[in-house]
């Protein structure tokens, strides 16, 4: 392969596996070092308690026993902060441990260190906390009522936010939402459950803290998939310059949000390394993940659409009840408010209100995952859409195709206040239609149906905002994080490129995607680029690095930082070959005069020409590097349309998937292979939340899925083919045209399979409103006879 | 109690001695003792996959063993697949098919299927399933490692694969 | 998720591992499998002074036949059950059924007599063991008995084992020619514990059932006969009319427990349709 043929858009074997197949990857739990001791933590057995006491002093006698820390050490160290404040938000934090009060199982209480992870989980058993268990209150209808006992009492009640988001246009004026209702043939109202559920990756966090006794600094290893921001925030929490702290990060094993926030234990290990001298290690357990590890998803959902009798959506309007947890996380709210500006879809919805509500409950606090809102703001309206197809007696297909917003215009002003770049939704939906034959479907299901055999055909359309988002947007909102990420390309005196990134890669393949981006705009091999990430005493600072929906900034900010290095290498090649900046260009790894091609210098000369400066042009700077930040214009918008075929069956209620049509568009493709195993992917943790995945607790707050065999993944059995069909529409702000895809595959299969089942059961007239819908869900909904 | 027990052993064709509780898990020992860390903890009871090793050729969890029981029986480990820079035929479809993402159940996925192929060289669809119905993959969903089994069954029929 | 510190034995002798048990029985577990055991020792749910391994033991891993009877020795893989030609000829029942248990490396460690001892009420063996009539030899210092499978089998994770007692292997009466099974199950997911299953073996006198022993499972204290679906069914022909007299006559007799996987009603709903998929395969589409 010629690198004139260009390495973006070819399906380039990963060069993030060779280690890993030979399992010489490098994960948090690989590390070791030198008089290295091992954390565990204590965690609280109770949903809702004072916390009276804590006497840790059988615990430090145990020998190979070193610290012990409980909430009576921490003095001057604070709680780490929830970072998107919306306006009206009440006040949280995330404290490193308990004091005086634990308001969820799982809840650190106090912290031990030990010679071997064995020996702190015997410490553990010793330590003896004194609880005095409140009344504990684990929904949100319960968390509402008047009365209930109140978790974070400073607020008053356990409501975190009221927040109403107006439906308006692009002049910011509000639609007209009484008037759309007033002018409905027909309204849909119903009640959708979005279940708890969560990443869960297959590596649970690990961190190594480390004193480094030459610097005086701390070094933290961690699984983080935000390393400057993680450094950032345990500054603030320990007290300590940001500068005095290094955070690396080694391979990661899965991340899917889950790993984007900071948790007590980030503290913890690095405050013990201060105390000891020593380094700490702590690998968060399977038990602990599922009890320690922020949850997502759950909300409560009333909404209502208006719907015109020849299938024009005239409105939506309604509530969301966001299901916070015990208090507020990183970003608490935000899924939530995201899911409250997004109901509109892809349809031109003018009339909308929504108000969303974030209440407390005695639960693992619930953040960062995969989707981010957007899967349950997709649940809601592909249903709604469902049902008004049903009301005024049209196809579902027909009725998406009536209120798609055109090809032809955008930029789309969405009623809840999103701007969309680029898109063309009716030629997503047409190809899976298409390619799952739905007219044959829809001839052959009342045949099959009269056979006995229950077939369901369930549309799921989404669309995925990625590239999350230009910085200014985000302070609107009060997000106190930043949009931008920024990449740093040094050309060494050989002429060798390499790329620094702050982005962490998750496994996603981010080393080889950006390598690709970075090779085209050099003109050289593909294996000529070296990637350097993970490591802040290395990298450019990122701002949101949440990764999976974010090649498409990153791969932005190499083309502009590659920019700025040609620029230069055409200023200093075009004085050696004593022409005018002008008349010289990059091309083909090097620098030319036009029209002059003998005339060339390679990158390596001069780059070895800028490494010397011996003749460097008048006011230029000796070396070759550049470093661009870029902070995304706008919003990109990927979207697509996933398609499900079920067999239902009656006896037993369970769901059988027949095939699952999956289109995607998420803009330019770096690696065809990539983002198929990114789209595969993403639908498979889809489909886990739509059928099996479900934090449960209990009415006294006892988290029951404690164990991989209560909290169920989807195996290789449960997840379908899926029949996977790219389309390509640029966006038209990223430079490269690139869109966000790491997520978007999740959007659909709960809205797909729920539509699906609902389909199949629709002479029972079963409407399939929560998820996972379980055979046992499925079996209850049907009529009893 | 906490006695230590001299384990004699031998991992991926070589002799080992490890000594250790009883209560260390054949995975830990793995990890901790011998420095082989390609063996993956995902779950620690016997759910997840990643940390399977071939016991005397058959693939069980090395979570679920006690490095005491390993005494005087033959451990493999996804560090004794490739022969020096020869990469085993599975590895190479693995990665030739993108059948790993973030690659922490790579290790269990791949002796799972190393054992399939000795037994099955063709496997259909559902005996691929049947064989990793136990190694959860959280990032693929699961039709690349399909491919990738598939893959490397064709590439070791051809023996294109020494 | 480590275990707590416990003692070790490996005895190679079963009198050395009889000996073991008769000494410690009371604060000993014995681990044969260990694919319930174990987990439960890093979950901290188990926490025993001690372990006897009696992987080390030799001579109770054979499946042989002998005087109408397969005999299957406590030690004997799940795997080796699975795939060994005897079990396939004589039990097909019971082959067929391991294929339920779990996964593949699962089932490589599994022993038939670790899980009866261990009587998981969701558990497949314990349920076509009872189906099959199975005898329990067990043994101990005291001497050996032999245990129906009905009396040994006790609820909730209970049997009938005494501390200082080791099953050593399990009979299975061949039984007539003329015999069908079914066995049916429905779980979350594939390899999962059953939400409901039922394990059932027929004797055939002409066109007629002769003997019907149907054991439903999950989510009951134990594996369970489903007598009364037994009685409606015996002696007479079976068709379609007859499985749902079998199907009502289950469904009225079982009160399976609620939990975070299913609810019990739903459970005595699928107990029902899972004894007239079992007639099915047993049967045929009659």
């Amino acid at each position: 392969m010629s690198a004139n043929e260009g390495w973006i858009g070819r399906r380039v074997q990963r060069r993030e596996d060779l280690p890993l197949i030979q399992g010489k990857g490098r994960f948090a739990a690989d590390l070791t070092m030198p008089d290295m001791v091992h954390m565990a933590v204590l965690r609280s057995p109770h949903a809702h308690a004072r916390l009276l006491g804590v006497d840790t002093s059988k615990a430090r006698e145990l020998p190979g026993v070193f610290d012990v820390l409980t909430s009576a050490d921490l003095d001057g160290i604070g709680e780490f902060p929830v970072l998107w404040q919306l306006p009206g938000q009440k006040a949280s934090g995330i404290p490193v441990l308990a004091r005086d009060k634990v308001r969820y199982v799982g809840e650190p209480v106090a912290a031990v260190v030990a010679v071997s992870r064995y020996v702190a989980e015997d410490a553990l058993e010793l330590i003896e906390a004194d609880y005095d268990p409140l009344p504990t209150v684990v929904d949100v209808e319960s968390a509402l009522k008047a009365g209930a006992p109140v978790i974070n009492e400073a607020w008053g009640d356990n409501v975190a936010i009221r927040h109403i988001v107006p439906g308006i246009d692009a002049t910011g004026k509000a639609g007209d939402i009484d008037g759309a209702f007033a002018a409905a043939d027909a309204v849909v109202k119903a009640r959708f459950k979005i279940n708890r559920f969560s990443g869960v990756p297959l590596e649970t966090r690990g961190l190594v803290a480390s004193h480094d006794p030459l610097t005086h600094g701390l070094t933290l290893w961690s699984s983080s998939q935000v390393a400057h921001k993680q450094r950032t925030q345990l500054a603030s929490v320990l007290g300590v310059p940001e500068s005095s702290i290094r955070v690396m990060t080694p391979n990661l094993g899965g991340g899917f949000g889950v790993k984007w926030d900071c948790y007590p234990e980030d503290a913890l290990v690095c405050l013990f390394s201060q105390r000891l001298q020593r380094p700490v290690k702590w690998i968060e357990d399977r038990r602990e993940h599922l009890m320690g590890t922020v949850h997502a998803r759950e909300q409560v959902q009333e909404l209502e659409a208006a719907v015109a009798r020849d299938g024009t959506i005239l409105g939506i309007r309604g509530k969301i009840w966001a299901d916070l947890g015990a208090h507020i996380h990183s970003v608490g709210i935000g899924p939530a408010w995201v899911t409250g500006v997004s109901l509109t879809g892809q349809y031109r919805i003018k009339n909308y209100y929504c108000e969303v509500i974030g209440v407390a409950t005695n639960k693992v606090p619930s953040s960062t995952f995969r989707g981010f809102g957007g899967p349950e703001a997709t649940f809601a309206t592909e249903r709604l859409i469902e049902k008004a197809a049903r009301a005024v007696g049209l196809d579902p297909a027909e009725v998406r195709r009536k209120n798609f917003i055109q090809p032809d215009e955008f930029p789309w002003f969405s009623a809840g206040g999103g701007v969309f770049d680029s898109g063309n939704y009716p030629a997503a939906l047409e190809k899976a239609l298409e390619e799952v034959d739905y007219d044959h479907l829809r001839e052959e299901q009342a045949g099959l149906r009269a056979k006995g055999v229950y077939r369901g055909i369930g549309i799921g359309c989404y669309i995925h905002t990625s590239g999350f988002g230009p910085s200014f947007i985000l302070g609107l909102v009060g997000y106190n994080t930043s949009g931008y990420e920024g990449s740093s390309i040094k050309v060494d005196p050989q002429g060798g490129i390499t790329i620094y990134t702050g982005m962490i890669p998750l496994g996603q393949g981010t080393e080889t995607t950006l390598a690709q981006v970075a090779a085209d705009q050099f003109g050289v091999d593909f294996n000529d680029v070296r990637v350097v990430w993970g490591d802040t005493s290395q990298t450019p600072y990122t701002g949101f690095g949440s990764a999976g929906s974010r090649s498409n900034v990153a791969a932005a900010a190499i083309l502009k930082a590659a920019e700025v290095v040609r620029d230069k290498s055409i200023r200093i090649g075009a004085h050696l070959l004593e022409a005018a900046p002008e008349d010289v260009v990059y091309e083909n790894g090097g620098v030319q005069v036009k029209g002059s091609p003998e005339k060339r210098l390679t990158l390596g000369d001069v780059a070895k020409a800028a490494y010397l400066a011996h003749n460097l042009p008048k006011g230029e700077l000796p070396t070759l590097e550049g470093t661009y930040v870029y902070d995304p214009a706008m919003f990109t918008i990927a979207f697509g349309c996933h398609v499900a075929v079920v067999d239902v069956d009656l006896e037993t209620g369970e769901v059988k998937i027949v095939r699952y049509v999956v289109v995607d568009d998420s803009g330019t493709i770096i690696n065809p292979l990539l983002v198929e195993g990114q789209i595969q992917g993403g639908v498979a943790m889809g489909l886990g939340g739509a059928l099996l995945e479900e934090f449960v607790y209990d009415e006294n707050g006892q988290l029951l899925t404690t164990s991989f065999m209560d909290y169920l993944l989807p195996s290789i059995h449960e997840v379908p083919h899926m029949e996977l069909h790219q389309q390509v529409t640029v966006s038209p702000h990223t430079p490269g045209g690139f869109k966000g895809m790491g997520e978007a595959g999740m959007f659909s299969p709960g809205a797909a399979l729920a539509n699906a089942v609902s389909d199949a059961l629709l002479p029972f007239g079963v409407e399939v409103d929560r998820m996972p819908i379980t055979s046992n869900l499925v079996w209850s909904l049907l009529p009893k006879s | 109690m906490n006695t230590l027990h001299t384990v004699r052993l031998t991992v991926n064709g070589t002799a080992a001695e490890v000594m250790v509780e009883a209560r260390k898990t054949l995975a830990d020992a793995l990890r901790e003792d011998l420095g082989l860390t390609g063996t993956h903890l995902g779950c620690e009871h016997g759910v997840c996959g990643a940390c399977t090793v071939l016991f005397d050729g058959n693939p069980v969890r090395s979570c679920l063993l006690f490095a005491v029981q390993a005494a005087g029986h033959e451990v493999g480990t996804i560090e004794g697949l490739a022969r020096g820079d020869e990469l085993h035929p599975v590895q190479r479809a693995f990665s030739e098919f993108h059948g790993l993402q973030c690659g922490f159940c790579t290790p269990g996925m791949i002796l799972a299927t190393v054992d399939l192929l000795e037994h099955t060289p063709q496997p259909s669809e559902d005996e691929i399933k049947e064989a990793l119905g136990g190694n959860i993959c959280r990032c693929t969903g699961y039709q690349k490692i399909i491919e990738s089994v598939q893959g490397a069954a064709a590439a070791m029929a051809s023996g294109l694969a020494k | 998720m480590k275990p707590p510190s416990f003692a070790y034995e490996a005895p190679e002798a079963l009198d050395d591992a009889l000996a073991l048990l008769d000494r410690h029985g009371d604060d000993a577990k014995v681990l044969a499998g260990g694919q319930s055991l174990v987990p439960l020792l890093n979950f901290r749910l188990a926490r025993p002074a001690r372990l006897i391994d009696i992987n080390g033991v030799p001579g109770l891993a054979s499946i042989s036949e002998r005087d109408g009877t397969i005999s299957i020795g406590a030690m004997t893989r799940q795997r080796t059950i699975e795939t060994s030609p005897l079990v396939a000829s004589r039990a097909p029942l019971l082959a067929a059924a391991t294929r339920w248990i779990g996964h593949p490396p699962i089932r490589t460690r599994g022993t038939i007599g670790g899980s009866l001892a261990h009587n998981d009420p969701s558990g497949e063996y314990p349920a076509v063991l009872l189906a099959l009539d199975a005898q329990v030899r067990i043994r101990s210092q005291r001497g050996e008995r032999v245990l129906g499978i009905d009396a040994f089998l006790g609820e909730w994770l209970s049997t009938a084992l005494g501390p200082d007692e080791l099953v050593i292997a399990v009979e299975i009466p061949i039984g007539s020619k003329h015999a069908t099974y079914g066995f049916a199950e429905v779980a979350k997911r594939h390899g999962d514990f059953a939400l409901a299953g039922v394990a059932a073996r027929f004797t055939l006198d002409g066109s007629h059932i002769g003997d019907a022993r149907i054991v439903a499972f999950g989510g009951v204290a134990r594996a369970t006969r489903l007598t009364a679906a037994e009685d409606a069914i015996r002696g007479r022909v079976p068709n379609e009319t007859l499985f749902g007299e079998a199907n009502r006559a289950a469904t009225a007799a079982i009160d399976p427990i609620s939990d975070l996987h299913a609810t019990g009603e739903y459970r005595r709903h699928l107990t029902g349709v899972l004894v007239v998929r079992a007639l099915r395969q047993a049967f045929g589409e009659a």
